[in-house]
């Protein structure tokens, strides 16, 4: 039996450049927070404190990373209304279509793709609902990481002036009453939620490859070349 | 209803606005300073309570010079974050404190912060200061005992009524009808002692953390029932003076803003001076620049230890504790924990002795599950899950490749 193969274009470059950035922050983001978490590595450098600046270092390297996420989180927010050909909210809609496709993705999961009854050619109800998952652990990264960081801004001044700490006021002070009460809460909260998004990549990426391999679409090309391919049967 | 529920969402938003104001302008400072002046003059009009000691001979007798004095009083406007131009009206102030009737009782606590407050190597100016305050009632202080001592407080209340501080040390228990503490004779429970105190008090002042957030007898698992100050009484100005214990500058300075302007000082969400409680210790210690560099104690004694490294890695919780122990340290400024080689442990934070006090880095702590039974640390349950995720597909993988690929195309077939 002979069939083509039909290329369908899934990612825009600019959906490849924020998956990659926001992986490498990722990375950058949890070596560094472990860092600060509990200092891993001794600083054996020979010389006074002025000069080693080990944790402000790696404190610096995690707040540009955590204002990248800033910048993509806003973009990937846009995107999942105003994209140009995958609007992802409509997936996530939980109307009979939604739920009836997660189901089927799920049994492909776990039936080791003795049974695919969905289209597979687009992002489907399941994988959006995970993705959506992510971009949410990483919204209350943002807005706990930021509480932790307006604590240094307690003159209320900072070098881009003073509505910087007021709008960090408003927008993550209620993520104190919210983790528990106190300013250890949200440190808590920072650090759990940190193995949470962790133990999200681990299956993502299992996920993606097993996708790969089994449903033969080259999935994985997707976040490389931005297209993979269907079988176009005739 | 409606009502309440906007009130709690609206607190959700400005939970903490820690903004410390320091400069609000020469105009507000102008009027303050007519209006202090006001103050103290009606105060000195007014005859001292209590004894009628004068701060000048007391000092005097400890050996401290009116120059000492000054320094103290320039001293304590800083930290009221008043304009220099105050520092005579402070001092004055601090003469006429006298004028303030204060009742100071004691709840479940260790009186932890009157000692503090009466064991200084040598008192200091902030401690006599202290000591002439009215005290029309103390129970470990006075002479009085007994059913003496019901009756001077029953008379202090009735001649001050509406004019007296009221001072709180020690949290309330709440648990078997609050019969966990009860007082006098009659066994009346903390929490109707306190209620029927603050009722006539012109404001309650809660002084360390168990009277402020409840504190050590409400740490897990609070068998008492313990709670606060603010949680008890309402409807009344409460100003809370957390710490284990309180700094007596604090104290004073708590009091001597009531004498200078008649008001509290301006609070934070958890009822905490700005002045005292607006910034935060690890931003103001003397060891922030081994923190920058990563330059730790690893253990006591080591060589980090004597070189005055940063105490992080022993659990120093200065990153997320407000108070101002780190600029006006205790004792006038002798020391404080983290300059004699110990971490903070957020003495001054709600919950502190659960959440902070475990002397390691947050990540290695034990912290409880949500259900409330085991106890792991962050990074031990970080890793279970990770685990679980792991096996899971482990299992997934094995079973995937020994079930072979059965692909689409066999099925189309
Ligand atoms: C999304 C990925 C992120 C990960 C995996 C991550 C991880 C961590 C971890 C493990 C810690 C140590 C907490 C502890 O003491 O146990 C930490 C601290 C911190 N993180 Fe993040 N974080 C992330 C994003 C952010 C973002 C978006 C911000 C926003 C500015 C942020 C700001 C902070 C701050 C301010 C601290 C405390 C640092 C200090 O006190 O010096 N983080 N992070
Ligand atoms: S000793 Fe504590 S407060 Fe001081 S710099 Fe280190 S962590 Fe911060």
């Amino acid at each position: 039996m002979k069939f083509d193969y039909k290329k369908i274009e899934r990612m825009t470059p600019a959906m490849r450049i924020i998956h990659w950035a926001n992986a490498i922050c990722m990375i950058a983001a949890i070596i560094t927070g472990l860092y600060i978490a509990h200092p891993y590595y001794q600083s054996f450098i020979a010389e006074g404190a002025v000069d080693k600046y080990v944790m402000a270092w790696n404190r610096w390297v995690h707040f540009i990373s955590a204002i990248i996420f800033d910048v993509t989180s806003i973009v990937v927010v846009y995107l999942y209304f105003f994209s140009r050909f995958e609007k992802p909210y409509r997936k996530l809609i939980p109307n009979a279509k939604n739920v009836k496709e997660f189901g089927e993705v799920v049994l492909n999961l776990l039936t080791l793709n003795r049974r695919k009854r969905f289209d597979s050619t687009h992002s489907d109800s399941f994988n959006t609902t995970y993705f959506t998952i992510f971009h949410l652990l990483l919204f209350f990264m943002l807005f706990t990481g930021l509480q932790l960081y307006v604590h240094g801004l307690e003159s209320g001044e900072s070098s881009i002036g003073a509505w910087w700490p007021a709008f960090l006021h408003i927008t993550t002070d209620w993520t104190i009453p919210v983790t528990g009460g106190t300013l250890m809460d949200v440190r808590i909260a920072h650090h759990i939620t940190m193995w949470l998004i962790i133990v999200w990549i681990v299956f993502h990426i299992y996920y993606q490859i097993w996708r790969t391999i089994f449903w033969e679409e080259g999935d994985i090309a997707i976040v490389f070349g931005g297209s993979k391919f269907v079988k176009d049967k005739e | 209803m409606a009502e309440g529920r906007d009130e709690s969402i609206k607190k959700l938003f400005d939970a903490k606005s820690a903004k410390v104001n320091t400069n609000r302008g020469e105009e507000y400072f102008a009027d303050l300073y007519v209006k202090c002046q006001k103050r103290l003059g009606e105060l000195k009009a007014m005859p001292a309570t209590g004894g009628g000691v004068d701060l000048r001979k007391v000092l005097e007798e400890d050996g401290f010079e009116r120059r000492d004095f000054l320094k103290w009083a320039s001293a304590t406007t800083a930290m009221l974050m008043l304009p220099a131009s105050f520092t005579p009206l402070v001092a004055e102030a601090a003469e006429v404190m006298n004028r303030i009737p204060v009742v100071w009782i004691e709840l479940s606590d260790c009186a932890g912060n009157s000692e503090a407050l009466l064991r200084s190597d040598g008192p200091k100016i902030d401690e006599i200061v202290l000591d002439i305050i009215s005290l029309e009632f103390h129970e470990t202080l006075q002479a009085a005992a007994g059913h003496q001592a019901e009756k001077q407080l029953e008379e202090a209340l009735e001649l001050f009524r509406g004019k007296y501080i009221l001072f709180v040390e020690g949290a309330i228990p709440l648990g078997i009808d609050g019969n966990f503490g009860t007082l006098g004779a009659k066994a009346e429970t903390f929490k109707d002692h306190l209620l029927r105190l603050a009722d006539g008090a012109a404001a309650v002042v809660a002084v360390g953390s168990c009277a402020t957030y409840g504190g050590i007898p409400a740490a897990a698992p609070n068998p008492t029932d313990a709670v606060g100050v603010m949680d008890i009484v309402k409807g009344k100005p409460v100003i809370n003076i957390p710490a284990c214990p309180a700094n007596p500058a604090n104290i004073v300075g708590v009091v001597l803003h009531y004498a200078l302007t008649g008001s509290v000082p301006e609070l934070d969400s958890l009822l905490r001076p700005k002045f005292a409680f607006g910034y935060r210790i690890h931003d103001n210690c003397e060891r922030r620049a081994h923190f920058d560099a990563g330059e730790y104690v690893e253990e006591w004694g080591d060589e980090g230890a004597k070189n005055n490294f940063c105490l992080y890695k022993m659990g120093c919780k200065g990153p997320m504790t407000f108070n101002n122990c780190s600029i006006i340290r205790y004792n006038e400024s002798v020391n404080w924990p983290i300059g004699v080689g110990r971490g903070c442990i957020g003495c001054s934070e709600p919950d502190f002795w659960d959440k902070y006090a475990y002397e390691r880095p947050m990540a290695n702590a034990h912290i409880k599950a949500p259900t409330g039974g085991v106890e792991r640390t962050v990074d031990q349950f970080g890793l279970g899950l990770l685990t679980a995720a792991g096996i899971g597909i482990g299992i997934h993988a094995a079973a995937s490749v020994m079930a072979g690929k059965k692909n689409s195309d066999e099925k189309d077939a």
